[in-house]
């Protein structure tokens, strides 16, 4: 039951263990081979030369980059990039903002109807998108917002997820920390900004990055509101997928395109993007 | 349970609130204070709720309101009042008990995905740590980054009958996206393709979690270790595991949607129109808001059911390491 009883169990099974881990070697390489695969295909053909797209090799070579110069020649991905950008950014930060105030106020305060409005948030998940997109879709042609980036930020600015996710959090804070600055005479306010705020800049950094990639790879939403446009780029890249006779090099640069802001944040913040998603899952 | 931690401070008053100036107060006064010191909490919700009142809760009433009425989503056409004219249309066409069952198949052939190969893998490398285990963890996670129409467009080109890799691979032109037996099979495979390394790696947060010493002592009393994982290990998984299941159910159909959308339309012939699509098909490529309504409105009790009846259970299955 101790550690001791721990040790001798290892000894007793040393040669199996060291296989047992060599299995779980192979086992992982096998699962990353085949998840890693279809990325890796698709940068190598967006990277050969228009002759080789055909090719099997897997190296890509010689490496040629007409394909790219291609896929900006047929469509406008500047502008996708730049405005995919802008609603990725600007919803996550929309959302972070109107989050924190909310899950302030369920970690902060008890007050009536907390549990009838905590109920309202969560309940959220049970309301499939698809339910409300015809209500929406109509007040958005009210109010003149189709075929606008604003039509795609401003209903997804309640993220029930931060909501939640922020609130966990504060209800962990350190409670020496807000007494002090209650006992300076600072405001609810002031404290949010003062003491909340910089103490949670590591949760809200990972939470604003995973919700900007999710805003970066949505598709459903902007694919109504932007019906005729193709502003950002996951539906630039569905204008280039004809059902048939594709133009494979092309399409796959666009592709590559697609993910590449969200793989180089990936490179570079890897340790927390994947924390921020798996707690977001467990949650 | 930590509320009430910021209680006795209302927004803008500090320490130095007067007390005596409280003891004889004239009754307004009063009234303006409570409703003052109770603000604060409703004010940091207003902007949250009035969004979840718009964009949710509102259209959500206005399905139901809709599924009653006749309508083509065009503003300038009449909306008429139809009773449950569109309920009986919907049970009485093949489409809704069609895509149901396309529903099941796709929650159905998620779960290797979603749970039977992340559970396995999980308990296969338990043993693989530190650096390692890091690059590991950094490419199987890689897909759930993918936006899924780049995901789409990839597995279209690696599935292209003529020129994709798979087929020269196997040897034989076989037409996945367009042949009704394989576009469903195709569609699974790619979704499973995207999340499995996220499964994989919330089974081995969960794995992390349980501790060490209940399957070292197991060992002590002889426990084989197939044994200890059966009867130890697994247990002690099931939240994890439940969490898993309920995440399938209710999300499945839902990530198949983009995939779905770019590659085979719902076709061939319907073969891939799960319930989430054919409310997408309703309403927008047939422009029937009623029709879509009812569809909405009978899919949403029915998730609702689902959903309550998944978490009680897995409330009761779920052991709990206390």
């Amino acid at each position: 039951m101790t550690t001791e009883g721990a040790v001798d169990v290892e000894q007793s099974v040393g040669e199996g263990s060291r296989l047992r881990t060599v299995g779980g070697h192979a086992v992982l390489i096998v699962l990353s081979v085949v998840c890693v695969f279809p990325i890796y295909w698709l940068y190598a053909t967006s990277l050969r030369a228009p002759g080789d797209v055909y090719s099997l090799s897997v190296l890509p070579w010689p490496l040629s980059l007409e394909h790219y110069a291609d896929a900006f020649a047929k469509a406008d991905i500047l502008r996708m990039l730049i405005n995919t950008t802008i609603v990725a950014v600007l919803t996550a930060l929309g959302q972070l903002l109107v989050g924190l105030l909310a899950a302030y106020a369920f970690a902060g305060w008890k007050f009536r109807f907390q549990k009838l409005l905590y109920l309202m948030f969560v309940g959220t998940w049970l309301v499939p998108f698809q339910v409300t997109m015809m209500p929406n879709y109509v007040l958005l042609s009210r109010l003149d917002l189709l075929n606008t980036l604003a039509g795609v930020i401003v209903p997804t600015l309640c993220s029930a997820l931060g909501v939640l996710m922020l609130r966990q959090h504060l209800l962990g804070f350190p409670k020496e920390l807000l007494e002090a600055a209650r006992m300076d005479g600072r405001s609810s306010w002031g404290i949010l900004w003062t003491v909340v705020v910089p103490t949670l800049r590591p949760v809200l950094a990972a939470l604003g990055i995973l919700l900007a990639i999710t805003a970066w790879n949505e598709y459903f939403w902007p694919a109504l509101v932007l019906q005729r446009s193709n502003d950002v780029v996951q539906l630039g890249l569905r204008s280039f997928m004809g059902t048939e006779g594709n133009d494979w090099g092309p399409l796959m640069a666009t592709a590559g395109l697609t993910c590449l802001p969200v793989f180089l944040l990936y490179m570079v913040l890897q340790r927390h993007i994947v924390n921020a998603f798996v707690r977001s899952g467990l949650k | 349970m930590v509320a009430g931690l910021l209680v006795e401070s209302p927004a803008g008053e500090g320490v130095a609130r007067p007390r005596s100036a409280a003891a004889v107060p004239p009754a307004r006064a009063v009234w303006w204070r409570r409703a003052l010191r109770a603000a604060p909490p409703y004010l940091y919700l207003t902007p949250a709720v009035i969004l979840l009142v718009v964009w949710t809760y509102r259209p959500l009433a206005q399905t139901v309101q809709l599924s009653f009425h006749s309508w083509n989503l065009l503003p300038t056409s009449p909306i008429r009042e139809v009773g449950f004219a569109n309920y009986e249309r919907l049970l009485d066409a093949p489409d809704l008990g069609a895509s149901l069952w396309q529903t099941l198949v796709v929650i159905l052939g998620m779960l290797p995905f979603t749970l039977v190969i992340p559970v396995l893998v999980g308990l296969l490398s338990r043993r693989v740590r530190g650096r390692a285990g890091a690059v590991y963890r950094a490419l199987v996670f890689a897909p759930m980054l993918v936006a899924p129409v780049a995901g789409a467009a990839v597995w279209q080109w690696l599935l292209d009958p003529s020129a994709g890799i798979v087929d020269k691979v196997i040897g034989s032109p076989v037409n996945w996206l367009h042949e009704a037996g394989t576009a469903q099979i195709a569609i699974i495979v790619i979704t499973g393709w995207h999340i499995v390394g996220f499964a994989v790696l919330v089974v081995s947060a969960g794995l992390t979690g349980i501790n060490p010493d209940y399957v070292a002592a197991a060992g002590v009393d002889g426990a084989s270790r197939a044994q200890a994982t059966r009867w130890i290990t697994l247990p002690l998984l099931s939240p994890t595991m439940a969490f898993l299941v309920l995440m399938t159910v209710l999300l499945s159909a839902q990530w198949t949607f983009p995939l779905i959308d770019t590659l085979t339309q719902g076709g061939p012939a319907g073969a891939t129109t799960n319930i989430y699509y054919l409310l997408w098909d309703y309403g927008f490529h047939s422009y029937d808001a009623g029709l879509g309504a009812a569809a909405g409105v009978l899919f949403f009790v029915g998730f609702v059911v689902l959903a309550s009846g998944l978490v009680l259970l897995s409330d009761r299955l779920s052991h709990h390491d206390d």
